[in-house]
């Protein structure tokens, strides 16, 4: 595998490689068809980064070396691990990279035993560092975004601006949000000495994000100092925030996305239901590929957690289309419920939303009707979609109508389109409407990523059967 | 300071029996009254003197009065026998200012805190529509500081810090009284502060002691003295502050030799502190050296007093 990687670009590389440092000494390269994916997960596994730079963010991009005659050996890299401090000194003063290197290019071969980066300066300089690395087996962790009830977005300069009120020794903070607000103060335990203790806390208005969703009032407590890292990495790339989060004891993802790439920092959050240090979740037990789909990867992912419902839902999500399932079956719901899988199939999710994602659509809509529970997320009473007016929901990637619901064969052909529709649209909808508005939009989100764009309005529909209410967009967000 | 009692148990009254016995302590009520200041937006540089305190020692104390606040620094051996004195009114930096003490007649009171946590509280107080202080009682005594930022959207944002903050119960006031100018030997203007700050530093890296010495002709030197080499830096034409002398006795150099200087020997460190902490120059800036014995900085800003008092090394 070879790439290049352009001067400009450099600082954004050089900062993922800084955030990704605050979550551990070691990190996984992993070169893939679709681009270069960099992760980290910390040693108590309550923490998870992971950078995916696509192809296109490189001036050059080469991931097979062309000359592996067999079938088998296609995936011919394997991601391996690098030691950070060895990485770092490559890129020591982000700033001054852009300045002085003009191009850094990074190779590997399966015969050799290191990996080279080579920095190309000016004057004629070349700093080449072989670094060995150690095969190891992949790494993902699972996190069904789309399921969390909360969604925030919101521009890293403001992530910064509140960050600053805190000491750079503050560990952990805690996030609450309600419908009406958000606030973000220092976490304190039980036995904080409070005449030593400075405490901070500011609030913001849900005016101040430029996406608003709160599905549940929820007070989430998750390390500082891990954000820390992706936020001068958003900075850099000047790209919004999405966090996703649920109940306190579930992971919130921070992520940013871009065209050339994509970033999402995992951390567990403080379960405060059983009062106990930080339960290490996502648990991410890597296990070694048995998909022969290039690009294909899947990690099974055991949490501790109560059972939410909407996990469950997750677990018995569709297989991904062409791929032996290998997932395990879900361990049957229980309120006690320890170990649950969850499963996002990647890759090609990310790069084809229509046409995978409808692949998931064919596979069981039927099934998914009978079988599924309530989402807690959408419940009627805490649904504020439908109390917030102003805020528009969407879609993109896959039109879906009724008609291809109940006949999955001609979903796969949809154009990729986009579409909205408002709080408000929801709030008129009776209680009984309002139930179904949720199987839909389940089945949407099944369907699809929700994929924030800052696209001009559009005007497609989503037309329902007559037994569901309409849902027209007014605004696209 | 005959403050107004208002028929209601002031502040203090109800936190100081609450300290000295701890158990009261624990009660968790909240003692929200009132010392509020708010709209620090005059403020010149609030930071600028927290600053300044903030180098200067871990914790400090705030005398609070109707008219005036004092941050003091007592001698104690933990700030190496150097003690700070700064003065400011109330005026000139709050829209609005209550407080109540302990007592009708000694309506005053005296926190003990943490310079860096309200540094860091009033980082973002340059840019704020409004601040407000508290005082409060919840877990522990603190100060509450509510600074509003302004925003894009129409909701500003507000952010709370609670510093804790310790009260000093009445019997101990009398550890921080106002220190007295000292019968000084020579007074002089000091020179412009960046440059002798930039000395000092330097020779900050080569002793740990520093002579400062100067005479009533404008004239002064600062001198390091170590084994292997000795630095002096001159400075003339400073100029020498007149001093009315209030009786006879008090006799500012008067009769004195005008070559002749008067030195002291003091720990650099201290004096690098206090002139890092110094962002802008002062309106006035002198010292008063007593022979040997104690140095006496006066730094006056618009608004602000600060008189800092170091030791001399025997």
């Amino acid at each position: 595998m070879k790439c290049v990687i352009g001067g400009a670009q450099l600082r954004v590389f050089g900062r993922a490689i800084h955030a990704i440092a605050r979550i551990s000494d070691e990190f996984w390269f992993d070169p893939l068809e679709k681009g270069l994916a960099l992760r980290s997960v910390n040693s108590s596994r309550s923490a998870y980064a992971c950078v995916f730079f696509s192809s296109m963010f490189f001036q050059h991009y080469c991931w097979t070396a062309g000359t592996q005659p067999c079938q088998k050996e296609k995936q011919l890299s394997l991601p391996c691990k690098l030691i950070i401090k060895s990485v770092l000194p490559v890129f020591r003063c982000v700033n001054v990279l852009e300045r002085n290197v003009e191009k850094c290019s990074i190779c590997s071969s399966p015969s050799e035993q290191h990996i080279t980066f080579q920095l190309l300066c000016r004057h004629g300089v070349v700093k080449t560092y072989n670094l060995t690395f150690q095969e190891c087996d992949p790494l993902q962790a699972v996190f069904a975004k789309h399921m969390c009830p909360n969604i925030l977005k919101v521009h890293s300069r403001l992530l910064a601006d509140v960050m600053i009120h805190f000491p750079s020794s503050q560990e952990e903070i805690t996030l609450s949000v309600t419908p009406m607000k958000v606030s973000f103060k220092s976490y304190t335990e039980e036995d904080t000495d409070f005449s030593r203790t400075m405490l901070t806390e500011i609030q913001l208005s849900p005016e101040e994000f430029d996406y608003f969703q709160v599905g549940v009032d929820s007070e989430v407590t998750f390390c500082l100092k891990e954000l820390r890292g992706l936020l001068a990495f958003s900075e850099a790339t000047s790209v919004p925030v999405c966090v996703h989060f649920d109940r306190s004891g579930r992971p919130i993802a921070f992520s940013i996305e871009d065209l050339l790439l994509e970033a999402s920092f995992i951390l567990a959050t403080l379960c405060e239901a059983e009062s106990e240090a930080a339960s290490p979740e996502p648990a991410c037990c890597p296990r070694p590929r048995d998909s022969s789909r290039p690009g294909m990867d899947k990690s099974d992912q055991s949490s501790t957690d109560g059972a939410s419902n909407a996990v469950t839902a997750t677990s018995k999500k569709p297989q991904q289309k062409g791929n032996t399932p290998s997932m395990d079956p879900a361990k049957p719901p229980s309120a006690l419920a320890k170990q649950e899988v969850k499963n996002i199939p990647r890759g090609s999710e990310r790069d084809e939303p229509g046409r995978a994602a409808a692949g998931e659509a064919t596979e069981a809509p039927q099934a998914q009707v009978r079988e599924l529970p309530t989402v807690p997320a959408l419940e009627p009473h805490s649904c504020c979609w439908a109390e917030h007016p102003t805020c528009t929901g969407g879609f993109r990637g896959i039109r879906v109508t009724a008609a291809q619901l109940e006949n999955p064969s001609t979903a796969g052909n949809t154009p990729v389109g986009q579409g909205g529709f408002t709080g408000k649209d929801l709030g008129v909808a009776k209680a009984s409407q309002i139930i179904n508005a949720q199987i839909l939009y389940h089945r949407i989100l099944t369907c699809t990523n929700i994929a924030f764009s800052s696209s001009t309005p559009c005007s497609s529909e989503l037309s329902l059967p007559r037994t569901r209410p309409l849902v027209t967009p007014s605004r696209a967000w | 300071m005959s403050g107004q009692a208002q028929g209601r148990q002031c502040l203090c009254e109800r936190l100081g029996p609450a300290f000295s016995d701890k158990e009261k302590r624990k009660g968790g009520e909240d003692h929200s009254a009132y010392l509020g200041g708010r709209g620090m937006r005059r403020f010149p540089s609030p930071r600028g003197i927290i600053n300044t305190i903030v180098k200067l020692a871990k914790t400090c104390i705030l005398r609070l009065t109707v008219c005036k606040l004092y941050f003091i620094l007592s001698d104690k051996v933990a700030n190496g026998g150097a003690s700070m004195w700064c003065e400011l009114s109330q005026g000139n930096f709050f829209d609005e200012f209550q407080m109540e003490g302990v007592a009708a007649e000694h309506n005053e009171i005296y926190l003990e805190f943490v310079p860096e946590n309200l540094w860091r509280a009033l980082k973002t107080a340059q840019s704020a529509k409004a601040v407000k202080i508290k005082l409060t009682n919840k877990h522990c005594p603190c100060l509450r500081v509510a600074v509003e930022l302004p925003s894009l959207s129409s909701c500003s944002r507000i952010v709370t810090h609670d510093i804790p903050v310790g009260v000093i119960p009445r019997r101990m006031w009398n550890d921080f009284r106002e220190p007295s100018m000292p019968d000084f030997d020579v007074s002089i203007y000091l020179p412009v502060l960046k440059t002798m700050k930039s000395v000092v530093e330097r020779m900050k890296n080569l002793s740990n002691f520093i002579v400062i010495e100067a005479n009533l002709s404008g004239e002064m030197n600062l001198k390091i003295e170590t084994d292997l080499v000795s630095v002096t830096t001159h400075f003339k034409d400073l100029g020498n502050p007149p001093w009315a002398s209030e009786d006879g006795c008090q006799s500012s150099g008067q009769g004195r030799d005008l070559e002749s200087m008067a030195e002291a020997c003091i720990d650099i460190k201290k004096l690098q502190q206090l002139l890092a902490g110094q962002q802008v120059n002062p309106t006035k800036a002198l010292c008063n050296i007593v022979h040997k014995r104690i140095v006496h900085f006066i730094l006056l800003h618009e608004e602000v007093s600060l008189q800092y008092f170091i030791p001399a090394i025997a």
